[in-house]
């Protein structure tokens, strides 16, 4: 029971501090990636493009909404090219 | 006459019902209720449930036997044609899908492709409290050694803690097989019940103040170094990255975050893997969660479920549970004392994983305090987290103990 409980403790140790530097290794990997595709693949501000494209549709509140229904009914696939009042 | 009445006694399963199976019964029929009428966690409750019921019905022959049922000698195993030949078709599945191994990994690839790590990566220093509250593993696998379990059984038990099935199953199939049923029921069980732990708990460690804290504010008072410029690119190179930093320095924890990596990836990467994602989510994960939760539930005869240990997994389980719910709070509250930037300790409540359902919780009862104060991306960050803090914890317990 001695030997058993001294094993298990060390195991907590040895676990909790894995489990730390797991963790603190995912933030460090997270903010590695972030800064590099920051500097060298910063990608195309898509919000300001569907603005210009939808100029006559003064609220981003409702382009917003309009953004999601379609990505939730077409799981993502779907990409808005215009959006005009009816 | 009276030959052929006892004859047809003899091949109805009525002398063979005892006291032990109706409470099997009376147990199978709870957890079908708690699963159709409570809706607690109905995809497993309901396979586990009509599992038992079915490896409880006397002469059936859907009851899992032990190992060294199918064991021969010097460590060698009889084949699945003979263990479906000698015990039935539910031994045959449990030791090929679940003995194996198989089956939890494939439902963490459909929790993968289900995982958005988009609030984690907005929020990473919030990834921390995913490692506090994985306390409650350790510290019960402390105090079952004292319950008289062995070591191993002990870190199976403790493993409820990381509230997460899969990881829990995973675990016990290594360390402790004949353990399965009930650490499984009660792992369910107390992800089902997240809704009243957490806030029980919650409500025991912290002030008002404390549960308006508003992370928005903190967030325009000290707003983040870094803004994502390209969240798809960083979400697509994340788990390729991840996979491989872990791989290298846990590997036991590989056929877990692996898969649940992998499935996240195939996710991310979008229309040209869509099909692998929506098969990784839908039919793959679909089928393995039947046949996991009906062989588990069939490992829970009388014989193995009846016993004090059963007893000892439920209490265990809870404090498993509130201690990591504990861990996380105290984790968030310490690192306040020090920080101008203050997280609200629901943040670290959520640490545990039983991913949504922890973040919501935490969300509704942060907007009893303040209706404004909405905290659920903040929650997700720490909750997805812990999802890697309980694979890499139960990594360690398989290669250690």
């Amino acid at each position: 029971m001695g030997q058993n409980l001294g094993d298990v403790i060390s195991i907590m140790a040895v676990g909790m501090v894995t489990v730390f530097v797991i963790l603190w290794l995912v933030v460090i990997i997270g903010n590695v990636i972030i800064r590099i595709t920051n500097k060298y693949f910063p990608g195309v501000e898509t919000v300001k493009t569907q603005r210009t494209q939808t100029s006559e549709m003064s609220s981003s509140g409702k382009i917003a909404a309009i953004v999601a229904a379609v990505d939730i009914v077409t799981n993502g696939k779907g990409q808005i090219a215009k959006i005009t009042k009816v | 006459m009276q030959d052929i009445f006892s004859r047809l006694f003899e091949m109805t399963a009525l002398g063979d019902i005892t006291f032990k199976t109706v409470i099997m019964w009376v147990i199978a029929f709870v957890l079908l209720y708690l699963g159709i009428k409570k809706k607690y966690e109905p995809l497993l409750l309901v396979p586990i449930g009509f599992g038992v019921l079915l490896a409880n019905f006397p002469g059936a022959n859907m009851g899992i036997v032990p190992s060294d049922f199918v064991e021969l000698d010097a460590g060698r195993y009889k084949n699945l044609f003979e263990i479906a030949h000698d015990y039935g078709i539910m031994n045959y599945l449990y030791y090929s899908l679940i003995k194996t191994g198989f089956l939890p990994p494939i439902i963490f690839m459909g929790v993968g492709a289900l995982t958005d790590f988009g609030p984690m990566l907005r929020n990473l220093r919030l990834a921390f409290f995913g490692a506090a509250a994985q306390i409650g593993i350790f510290t019960v696998m402390i105090a079952a050694i004292y319950m008289g379990f062995t070591t191993k059984e002990a870190a199976s038990l403790g493993i409820i803690g990381g509230a997460d099935g899969p990881t829990a199953i995973y675990t016990t199939i290594m360390l402790a097989p004949h353990l399965l049923g009930p650490i499984a029921i009660a792992a369910y069980s107390y992800m089902a019940l997240v809704p009243v732990i957490i806030p029980l708990v919650a409500k025991t460690l912290m002030n008002k103040k404390e549960f308006t804290i508003s992370m928005k504010e903190m967030d325009k008072k000290y707003p983040p170094k870094h803004q994502i410029k390209n969240l798809k690119t960083v979400k697509i190179v994340f788990p390729i990255a991840l996979g491989t930093v872990v791989a290298i320095l846990v590997p036991s924890s590989v056929p877990l975050l692996g898969m649940l990596l992998f499935g996240n990836l195939v996710k991310e990467i979008g229309t040209s893997t869509s099909r692998l994602s929506e098969a990784a989510t839908g039919p793959i994960m679909n089928t393995a969660t039947i046949f996991l939760g009906l062989a588990v539930g069939a490992t829970m005869t009388s014989d193995v479920f009846l016993t004090p240990k059963t007893l000892g997994i439920v209490v265990g389980g809870f404090i498993a549970f509130a201690i990591s719910i504990s861990g996380g709070i105290l984790a968030v509250k310490v690192y306040n004392i020090f920080s101008q930037k203050k997280i609200n300790p629901l943040v670290g409540a959520t640490g545990l994983s039983a991913v949504p359902m922890a973040s919501r919780v935490a969300n509704e009862l942060a907007l009893k305090y303040d209706p404004k104060n909405h905290i659920l991306q903040y929650c997700m960050a720490s909750n997805i987290s812990g999802v890697i803090g309980s694979a890499v914890a139960a990594g360690v317990l398989i290669s250690l103990v």
